[in-house]
C-alpha cells in the first residue's frame, strides 16, 4: 500500500520535474547551451510566488502569471546581456558563463532575502488535503501535478501546432538550414529563453506552495532536470515528459524500499543520489537518453 | 634523470617570464620572513594550495580540454583518507597521504573508464553528478563522521610525523614545497608524450585518433594525474585546519573554484593557474573578511565572483593569461 502511495505521490511530483525540465531541453535543444542557472531561474519563480502572494495578500495560485512573466522577463534579459555573448567562445565557456548567472542568481537571492528558510503558510490549498479511500493527497500537490501537466501541454501545442514553435523545432534540429529558410536564429534563440524562463517560472510558482524556498535550492532541481534531460534524450520532448515522470516515480518509491531496511545507505537522504546516479548510469550507457536523437 | 632535467628546464620561456618566475619565487622564499600578520599568511597558504589544485585540474582540463568539474570529490579522498587513518589508527601523515594518493587515483581510474564515453556537456554534469554522490554518501555515512565531519586529534608537541606545528609558518614552507613540486611537474607535463597528445585531443579529436592516439586512455591517464594533485592538497587541507567535513572539503563551489582558478587565469598554460589563484584567492578572503564585518552583507563577495565568471566567460576565455599574450603580440 505504502508503495501504491509513493507512486501516486511521485507521479504528481514528476509532472513538476518534467515542467521544470522542459525549458532546460528547450534550450538545449535549439541553442546546443547547458543552463545552469536553470535551478536558479527556479529559485526566482518560489521567491517571485511568495513575495507577491505575501505583500498583496492574494492566494499564491493568483500569483502564477507574474511568476511566468518574471521567469520569462529573466530569460530574455540573461539571453540578451550574456548568452548572446557566450556563443561566440569555446564549449567551456559556455558552461563557466552560466555558472557564472547561476552563482548570481543564487547570492543575488541570498542578498536580498537572506539565508532563512520560509514557507509560505496562507493560500487557498495550503494544509487542506483530499483522501480518495486509503490515499491522501495534499490539495497543493495535486495543484501543482495538474497545472504543470496542463503547462506543459500547452507548450507541446505551441511547440508542433503554431508557426513559431515549428521554427524552433526547425532551429533545434538544423539550425544552418533552418536560417536558409529564413527563421532568424537569434530570434529563436530569444525565444527558447523566454519558454525557458517562462515554464520554469511556472514551475517555481507551484512548487512554491509546498515546498521551502531558500536561496540554494536551485542546484538540486537543476541536476534533477539534468537527469530528466538525460534520461528523455537531450531535445526530446516527449522524452522529457516521460524521464520526469520516471524520476518522480524513483525519488518517492526509493525511500520507501529504503525504510524496508535499516541502513545508512538507504534512508530518504539518499533520494537524490539516486537520481544523480541514474543520470550517470544513463548517460553512460544509452547516451542519446530514452527517445533522444540527438548525440 | 633526464625527465628531471627537463623539468627544471625553463628555457623556452621568454625573458620576461623567466625573470617574472624567479622575483615570484625569491618573494615566496622570503614570505615568512616579511612580517605578514597571521590572516595574510593564511591567504598565502590558501593561495599556494590553490594554485596546487589548479594545476592538477590544468592538465585534463586546460590542455586535455574537458570541462571537469567533479575534482572536489577527490579533495575528500585525499583529506577523509590523512584524516580517517590518523584518528582511527594513529597513522603519520607520512604515510596516510601517499594512500591517499594511491586511493584517489584507483577510484579516478575506475569512475574515468565509463566518464570518458562523454564527451562536452555530458561529460561536465556527469562529474558534478559524480561529485554530488560521493559527498551524499561522506554525509550520511556515520562511520565517517557523517555530517558533522571528523576532528584531528591535536597534539601537545608540534610533531613532524603528524605535520603539527605551532606555526603557520611550517605549514606555509611544507605547501611552498609541494607547489614547486607541482610546477616542476607541470613543467616536464607539457612537453611530455601524453602533454601533446592532450593537445592534440583538445584540438581536433577526430584527427587525434586517426592519427593512432588512443583519446580514451589519454583523457584517463590526466584525469588520474589530476586527482593525485588534488588529494595531495586534500590531505594537506586535513593536517592544516585539522577538521574537515563534506562540506568544506567535498561540496561543489570547491570543483567550481578550482575550475575556476585554473580557467580565469589561463587554461592550458603553465602560470594560468597560478595567475587565476593569485587574484582570486586574496579577492576571495579580503572581501569575505572585509563584508563579514559589515554585517548583512552576506553573498556580494560572490555574486562580484560570479559577475567576474560571467564577464571573461563571454569576453575572454582564455584568461588573464590569453590577454597578456593578446598584448605581447600587440607590442612586438
Amino acid at each position: 500500500m505504502a508503495l501504491i502511495d509513493a507512486l501516486l505521490q511521485g507521479i504528481l511530483m514528476g509532472l513538476l520535474f518534467a515542467l521544470v525540465a522542459l525549458g532546460l531541453n528547450i534550450i538545449f535543444g535549439v541553442m546546443n547551451i547547458v543552463n545552469f542557472a536553470h535551478g536558479e531561474f527556479l529559485m526566482i519563480g518560489m521567491y517571485t510566488t511568495y513575495w507577491t502572494s505575501l505583500l498583496l495578500d492574494i492566494d499564491p495560485l493568483l500569483t502564477l502569471p507574474v511568476a511566468a512573466l518574471v521567469g520569462v522577463l529573466l530569460g530574455i534579459a540573461s539571453y540578451y546581456s550574456l548568452i548572446r555573448y557566450l556563443l561566440r567562445g569555446p564549449a567551456i565557456a559556455q558552461l563557466f558563463g552560466t555558472f557564472g548567472l547561476m552563482l548570481f542568481l543564487r547570492y543575488l537571492a541570498q542578498f536580498l532575502f537572506g539565508i532563512d528558510y520560509r514557507i509560505i503558510q496562507k493560500g487557498l490549498l495550503i494544509g487542506k488535503s483530499l483522501s480518495i479511500g486509503p490515499f491522501i493527497f495534499d490539495w497543493t500537490k495535486l495543484a501543482a501535478g495538474i497545472l504543470s501537466l496542463f503547462a506543459f501541454a500547452f507548450v507541446y501545442y505551441f511547440l508542433n501546432k503554431t508557426k513559431t514553435g515549428k521554427a524552433l523545432q526547425a532551429t533545434s534540429i538544423n539550425k544552418e538550414a533552418a536560417s536558409y529558410m529564413g527563421i532568424k536564429t537569434d530570434k529563436m534563440n530569444a525565444i527558447a529563453w523566454a519558454i525557458g524562463g517562462g515554464t520554469v517560472g511556472i514551475a517555481g510558482g507551484l512548487l512554491a506552495n509546498f515546498y521551502y524556498i531558500y536561496p540554494t535550492i536551485g542546484i538540486l532541481f537543476v541536476m534533477i532536470a539534468f537527469a530528466c534531460v538525460a534520461l528523455g534524450g537531450f531535445g526530446s520532448i516527449k522524452g522529457v515528459f516521460f524521464a520526469g515522470l520516471l524520476v518522480g516515480i524513483l525519488e518517492m518509491v526509493f525511500p520507501v524500499f529504503g525504510s524496508l531496511v535499516n541502513s545508512d545507505f538507504l534512508g530518504p537522504h539518499f533520494k537524490f543520489t539516486i537520481v544523480y546516479l541514474a543520470y550517470f548510469i544513463i548517460v553512460v550507457f544509452r547516451p542519446q537518453g530514452l527517445f533522444g536523437w540527438k548525440n | 634523470m633526464e625527465k628531471l632535467k627537463d623539468a627544471l628546464d625553463f628555457r623556452d620561456f621568454s625573458r620576461a617570464e623567466q625573470v617574472g618566475f624567479t622575483i615570484f619565487s625569491i618573494f615566496l622564499l622570503l614570505f615568512p620572513w616579511l612580517g605578514a600578520g597571521s590572516f595574510v599568511k593564511a591567504v598565502m597558504i590558501q593561495f599556494l594550495l590553490f594554485s596546487l589544485f589548479g594545476m592538477g585540474w590544468n592538465t585534463v582540463g586546460g590542455y586535455g580540454g574537458q570541462v571537469e568539474l567533479g575534482k572536489a570529490q577527490y579533495v575528500g579522498i585525499g583529506a577523509y583518507t590523512v584524516a580517517l587513518t590518523m584518528v582511527w589508527w594513529k597513522i603519520p601523515f607520512w604515510v596516510s597521504m601517499p594512500m591517499g594518493i594511491l586511493l584517489a587515483v584507483g577510484y579516478s581510474f575506475m569512475i574515468g573508464y565509463p566518464l570518458f564515453r562523454l564527451k562536452g556537456h555530458y561529460f561536465a554534469i556527469a562529474t558534478i553528478a559524480t561529485s554530488l554522490v560521493l559527498q551524499d554518501i561522506f554525509a550520511n555515512w556515520k562511520l565517517v563522521g557523517a555530517a558533522k565531519g571528523i576532528e584531528l586529534p591535536i597534539h601537545d608537541h608540534p610533531d613532524f610525523l603528524y605535520m603539527q606545528f605551532k606555526s603557520d609558518t611550517y605549514y606555509y614552507y611544507f605547501i611552498m614545497v609541494l607547489f614547486y613540486v607541482a610546477i616542476f611537474y607541470m613543467n616536464w607535463f607539457r612537453r611530455s608524450k601524453l602533454g601533446y597528445q592532450l593537445r592534440m585531443i583538445k584540438d581536433d579529436e577526430d584527427a587525434a585518433e586517426s592519427l593512432g592516439i588512443d583519446t580514451r586512455w589519454c583523457k584517463i591517464k590526466a584525469y588520474s594525474i589530476a586527482s593525485a594533485f588534488v588529494a595531495v592538497g586534500g590531505g594537506f587541507m586535513a593536517v592544516y585546519n585539522l577538521y574537515i567535513d563534506p562540506v568544506s572539503v567535498m561540496d561543489l563551489d570547491l570543483s567550481i573554484k578550482i575550475a575556476l582558478m585554473a580557467m580565469l587565469g589561463g587554461a592550458g598554460s603553465l602560470w594560468g593557474p597560478t595567475i587565476g589563484a593569485a587574484f582570486l584567492v586574496p579577492l576571495d578572503r579580503f572581501l569575505g573578511s572585509w563584508l563579514g564585518g559589515h554585517g548583512g552583507l552576506i553573498g556580494l563577495d560572490f555574486m562580484i565572483y560570479a559577475m567576474l565568471i560571467m564577464v571573461v566567460s563571454a569576453y575572454q576565455p582564455r584568461g588573464i593569461w590569453g590577454i597578456i599574450e593578446q598584448f605581447r603580440r600587440k607590442g612586438s
